[in-house]
């Protein structure tokens, strides 16, 4: 059974790999959330939806690392597909949402709402609440530490708890960001943030789809 | 481009063009007799004939009051010299221009300036400096660490601002002969959204440099690695790394500034480019349209090879943060009304001082880092023929 002392643990665990999983999904974060309006409220929400839906993805993923033993038990071919496949998903997302503030931008540029992505009506998703489960899902170091640890826990409860603590832990370090809802958007903001995100977007596409490649041509 | 001088005066006269080259001549002499001791023949040469080069070319910027016609020179030399210079030493010491991973892990990368703003986030968050290279003196193969040329750009950079990007960057020259080329420019619309790009693969950059541990323009886009040194190719990554480049130098660097007459990848694409505008708010120096007299006919804003004047930077009296400083407006202009300025004076106000004040510290600088480039690069050739 998990002890309070693994729960610290996991909360120390988050705390002191903050920077790394910063670092880790800055380049999908902070030009989507460039992209959003300016205004402390609006940049929350996007924050809130994008922190949520990645925690969303932890708790999957402690699910699964549970029931599998350890994420390092999975066979490494499996586990660069799965990541291959997330990498080229991810691209996917980040370029139909460059696409969709742009289109946001000709018809609604006061809208209060957040950048949505996908179909019309009650289809439409935001795009914050994406790329926060895809981020969730991804592989970082941090969060294989912490996915080793969550699979040594005695139950799948206890090893999602685990996760949900951890996950606070980091999330500590994604609080700043809320602060660019100071920066003023302008056309100039909102093309820079676009055209970073469709430069990253072709970056995790190549990754992806080399991981692929490789995968199908050697193997592993 | 600037494609004429309109004259607005007389030429000044020729002592008094001396008397303003003198300490650049001086200056010269001082950057360069140090080493003639242990030069060799063609060294010898190179450096006196380098010397000549800067002080003809900064006697006829007196001389004609003329800027961008005169450093064009200068600029291109510097271009299309430092491939010449800078391969020959990458051959003479590894016999490649690809780095294989030994000289990476040994931290024998040269370092040049680009990589600095990818360099900031991981070094301020983990006290680590991603890039294969030294950061003292002498650890790089290029006999400089990083150290050393992080401080001389700053020093620079304080100074001139993004006037670096016209008087000191060895890449912008060639891009800015290719421009020169060509008689008129074969595509005149350029949507002026295109002028954030520089600003897009900086934040790209950075953001990626700090997710990947590694500096990610160098290792993907930088165009430049096709005429310096580049990903040894020993694997299918290595390929697309270099097919990359020269696709990105090919377009960037030779087709579009022949069909645009503009800097395109100064203008369009340069991370550090962007990155030192920045410090253009910083700067001493800048230029101002002096609103008096504009009339507007906006021939500065089609000579500027970076767009960095729009017609509403010029009803408010100013260039862009991009302005480079390189001079095409204020040659351009038939009414004067393009002027150089200090900053925390009146405009229009004695510009020539204000030009003269600029050139010295550049063309100083333009001597110590361009000069040197050019002098290796024709030793380089001289070695053939000498």
């Amino acid at each position: 059974m998990a002890t309070p002392f693994a729960f610290g643990e996991a909360l120390v665990l988050g705390l002191a790999s903050g920077p790394a999983c910063v670092a880790s999904c800055g380049p999908v974060l902070v030009p989507s959330l460039l992209a959003e309006r300016s205004g402390l409220r609006l940049n929350s929400r996007y924050l809130s939806a994008f922190l949520a839906t990645r925690l969303l993805g932890y708790l999957v993923f402690a699910a699964v690392a549970w029931e599998l033993g350890a994420l390092v038990s999975i066979p490494s071919s499996a586990r660069s597909l799965i990541f291959a496949l997330i990498h080229v998903l991810l691209a996917g997302v980040l370029l139909r949402y460059a696409y969709s503030v742009g289109r946001v931008c000709d018809h609604a540029c006061a809208s209060p709402e957040l950048v949505t992505i996908g179909g019309e009506g009650r289809y439409r998703i935001p795009g914050a609440a994406v790329l926060g489960f895809l981020t969730g899902v991804s592989l970082c170091p941090p969060f294989v530490a912490a996915g080793v640890r969550a699979a040594e826990l005695a139950s799948v409860l206890a090893a999602v708890l685990f996760f949900a603590v951890f996950f606070l832990g980091t999330s500590v370090w994604f609080v700043p960001f809320a602060g660019l809802g100071w920066v003023r958007r302008n056309e100039a903001v909102t093309t820079v943030a676009r055209m970073a995100m469709a430069l990253i977007a072709l970056y995790y596409l190549y990754a992806g789809l080399a991981t692929l490649i490789r995968k199908s041509t050697y193997g592993y | 481009m600037a494609t004429k001088v309109l004259p607005a005066r007389e030429p000044r006269s020729v002592a008094r063009s001396l008397l303003l080259t003198l300490p650049i001549a001086l200056w010269s002499l001082l950057m360069f007799t140090p080493g003639f001791a242990q030069a060799n023949r063609s060294e010898r040469i190179a450096s006196g004939i380098t010397i000549v080069f800067m002080v003809v070319l900064f006697f006829m910027m007196m001389r004609t009051w003329a800027t961008y016609r005169w450093r064009r020179w200068f600029f291109v030399a510097l271009g299309l010299l430092f491939p010449v210079g800078f391969i020959h030493m990458v051959m003479v010491m590894r016999g490649t221009m690809g780095i294989p991973i030994e000289e990476m892990i040994a931290g024998r990368t040269p370092f040049c300036f680009l990589p600095i703003p990818l360099l900031i986030l991981p070094a301020a968050l983990t006290k680590t400096l991603v890039f294969p290279g030294s950061i003292l003196p002498n650890g790089g193969m290029s006999g400089g660490g990083m150290a050393a040329m992080a401080g001389i750009w700053l020093a620079v950079t304080i100074v001139v601002g993004k006037g670096w990007c016209s008087y000191a960057c060895f890449f912008g020259g060639i891009e800015e002969g290719m421009a020169s080329v060509a008689p008129k420019a074969k595509l005149r619309k350029i949507d002026r959204r295109w002028r954030y790009g520089p600003w897009a693969v900086l934040l790209a950059m950075v953001l990626l440099s700090l997710a990947l541990f590694e500096p990610a323009y160098c290792m993907w886009l930088c165009p430049f690695k096709a005429v310096s040194e580049y990903v040894a190719a020993r694997s299918t990554v290595g390929l697309i790394q270099n097919g990359i480049f020269v696709v990105l130098f090919a377009a960037l660097v030779i087709a579009l500034p022949l069909l645009t007459k503009k800097r395109t990848q100064c203008a369009f694409f340069c991370p550090f480019g962007a990155f030192q505008s920045i410090f253009n708010k910083t700067s001493v120096f800048d230029v101002k349209i002096d609103k008096t007299r504009c009339t507007p006919c906006v021939l500065c804003q089609k000579s500027c090879p970076t767009m960095a004047l729009t017609d509403e930077s010029i009803a408010k009296g100013e260039t862009l943060m991009s302005c480079m400083k390189c001079g095409a407006c204020v040659d351009v202009c038939p009414k004067d009304a393009a002027v150089w300025h200090i900053r925390g004076t009146e405009v229009a106000v004695k510009p020539e001082r204000a030009r003269l004040m600029f050139l010295y510290a550049a063309w100083a600088m333009a001597i110590m880092f361009g000069g040197h480039v050019i002098a290796q690069g024709l030793a380089t050739i001289l070695h053939l023929f000498v």
